[in-house]
């Protein structure tokens, strides 16, 4: 794996480079570095351009994908903003290049607004047709209160089975209302995991990624469970012990992916909800990248990404950078 | 805090010293027989004291080492030398005697000086004093901890100085737990208010001298919340634990380390590690101390030190 350009972090007079560690992660019952990039961890879910800063949050956070081992990022927004879809963006040129700079590393969604499904469906056709984004990205309307469940969004999933591109939307379960119920509170255009299961039944073709578990892993599990083309998403949602397994178990181990959500979530937090699992490692490597690889690899040999399709096929562990090494110091110096 | 000597502690390390040795190919063979020389170098890796777990049933959801013995021997794989365990029960119960006599009696039997109980009062109760009496003087419990929002009061209740100013007298630790799990997704049956942190402040500041931890404290906090924080943390034996601290580099963002997002600064000796087990996956917990860049005097003091300076016999 390619080493990124990151930032050192400032700790004094010496600067400390991702790959330094004073601990041994061995010692505590947790994978070392070495054992996380062999498990190919393909972050589903990346907001490093969230930001008003959004190229120095990148760059930023670049030391962390390259501390935790993270091979590839599919950054969320790409193409405008999650709260201005359909507006130019000033960001846009340099996110760009860095997708060009970084291609081996980062990819990209669009995210588009079933409100607007004419607007929706041309911008798909700009950043992923004629654009190097590989997948859609849901948000709820803000504007027009429409969820993945309305008619609406029928054009704009005709268009990803024509382009074999995964959807992924983002959904929750917020409880609240009068009475209190889970989705209650969830915000006017905000999809639950059943709004995405009604879409999922129209639209078998298409694999559908349900963003953040449903909100609520055990009530979103149940929602998508009869769904095949629906995905589950371990990200964005606080860590609880035992999800992973609870989710292998309804769904099956190759109807889960892994995301990071970071630099607002940490790593450690989502890591750890798949670590947690007594799985065996091909499982977690499915988890951790396998099946998102999967749903990819239509869309990058399309695009004609040879590498792309090299990087999807190949399950084996990429070889070690020689220039880029890791050091763990002593913590009883 | 001073900067560490960082170069010392490369000086002292023989796996770094191999390492500049070495052909750079040949770095990560030296790593790998590190790690197989697993035995020796844990000898040598300090252990942790988990300031944060619960025992018994967590009230929605069986959780997958609710039983003590299963969930002991999880924390013991990650090299955690001591747990600080409150109850579950003490949620909801009424009965917080019975509840208080239960986790002393399974602390002992299954983690005598590993499991260390932290009984609760609950200062919704009557004569909840009584409560604070039986478990310093009957249980021996080095301290209690309280679950606003869970247990029907907030931080400005009128009893909690009497708490404090009677933890403080008795020198025991008082653990304020800030939440237990996400509002967006509680039952929908229980309604849990959040808890409001200003009143502790105000409290803590009347007895400068109490030890107070703040538990599963949200790190992402702005404006007169963390203005709060620094004042909370300024007083000598405050501490926060690391469990709900989210964001990539959350620990180092918390100290400050790093460069251009906004921080707390707080100091390294006002961390302790806590994991939220078994609710939360002890995993996280751990990964976020590997997360962070922290050098050895910042995760000894996380990993251990803090929680001996509060609670200094094992």
């Amino acid at each position: 794996m390619r080493s990124l350009r990151c930032p050192k972090i400032d700790l004094g007079p010496d600067p400390m480079n991702p790959r330094e560690f004073f601990i041994n992660p061995a010692d505590y019952g947790l994978p070392t570095r070495d054992e996380l990039v062999a498990y190919r961890i393909w972050d589903n879910h990346f907001h490093g351009f969230a930001s008003s800063n959004p190229i120095e949050q990148y760059e930023r956070n670049n030391f962390f994908v390259e501390r935790m081992g993270i091979e590839r990022s599919i950054a969320q927004e790409v193409g405008g903003t999650l709260e201005k879809p359909f507006e130019p963006y000033p960001h846009d040129e340099a996110i760009l290049k860095i997708l060009d700079r970084d291609k081996d590393r980062l990819s990209g969604r669009t995210p588009i607004d079933p409100g607007f499904p004419d607007e929706s469906c041309a911008k798909i056709e700009k950043w992923i047709r004629n654009g190097p984004c590989i997948g859609i990205k849901y948000l709820g309307s803000k504007k027009k209160g429409v969820t993945c469940s309305h008619p609406n969004n029928d054009p704009i999933l005709r268009l990803a089975a024509e382009l074999n591109v995964h959807v992924y939307v983002h959904t929750w379960l917020q409880v609240g209302g009068a009475p209190r119920r889970p989705g209650g509170g969830n915000r006017e255009s905000e999809s639950t995991p059943m709004d995405l299961a009604k879409l999922a039944q129209r639209f078998p073709q298409v694999p559908l990624i349900c963003g953040h578990s449903g909100g609520d892993w055990e009530l979103g599990v149940r929602a998508i469970r009869p769904c095949k083309n629906v995905l589950l998403e371990f990200a964005g949602s606080d860590p609880h012990s035992g999800m992973v397994e609870y989710a292998i178990r309804e769904l099956g181990v190759d109807r889960l992916v892994w995301g990071g959500h970071g630099p607002s979530r940490s790593y450690a937090t989502e890591l750890g909800k798949v670590l947690d699992a007594d799985i065996s490692k091909a499982d977690r490597m499915k988890i951790f990248g396998g099946n998102l690889r999967r749903i990819c690899m239509p869309i990058f040999r399309k695009k004609g990404n040879a590498r792309g399709t090299v990087i999807c096929r190949n399950h084996n562990a990429p070889k070690p950078n020689k220039a880029a090494t890791t050091v763990v110091r002593s913590l009883n110096g | 805090m001073q900067p560490p000597d960082r170069r010392n502690f490369l000086k002292n390390s023989l796996l770094s010293a191999a390492a500049a040795l070495v052909p750079s190919g040949q770095l990560w063979a030296a790593q790998s027989a590190s790690r197989r020389a697993r035995s020796g170098s844990s000898a040598r890796s300090p252990g942790i004291i988990d300031t944060n777990v619960n025992l018994f049933d967590w009230p929605f959801r069986a959780l997958k080492y609710r039983d003590t013995k299963a969930l002991v021997a999880k924390l013991k794989k990650h090299r955690i030398v001591e747990a600080w365990a409150g109850s579950f029960e003490a949620l909801l119960s009424k009965d917080l005697n019975g509840v208080n006599a239960r986790l002393a009696a399974e602390c002992r039997e299954h983690g005598p000086k590993f499991l260390i109980p932290f009984g609760s009062v609950n200062l919704a109760w009557p004569d909840w004093e009584e409560d604070v009496r039986r478990c310093h003087e009957i249980h021996r419990m080095p301290g209690l901890r309280i679950y606003p929002g869970y247990q029907p009061f907030d931080l400005d209740h009128p009893a909690l100085e009497t708490l404090v100013r009677m933890t403080a007298k008795r020198g025991l630790i008082l653990q304020v737990v800030f939440a237990m799990e996400d509002p967006r997704v509680h039952h929908p049956l229980i309604d849990v208010r959040p808890v409001t942190f200003a009143p502790l402040v105000k409290t803590a500041k009347r007895a400068p001298h109490a030890k107070v931890e703040l538990l599963h404290f949200p790190g992402q906090i702005r404006g007169d919340d963390l203005n709060h924080l620094k004042e909370f943390l300024a007083l000598p034996n405050t501490v926060l634990d690391i469990s709900r601290l989210e964001g990539n580099g959350a620990i180092a963002r918390m100290l400050g380390s790093i460069q251009g997002l906004p921080s707390a600064r707080v100091p390294a000796d006002r961390i302790a590690f806590g994991s939220h087990a078994p609710f939360c996956p002890v995993e996280t917990a751990l990964l976020k101390l590997i997360e962070s860049p922290l050098d050895a005097s910042q995760l000894h003091a996380i990993m251990r030190d803090n929680a001996r300076r509060l609670l200094p016999r094992a």
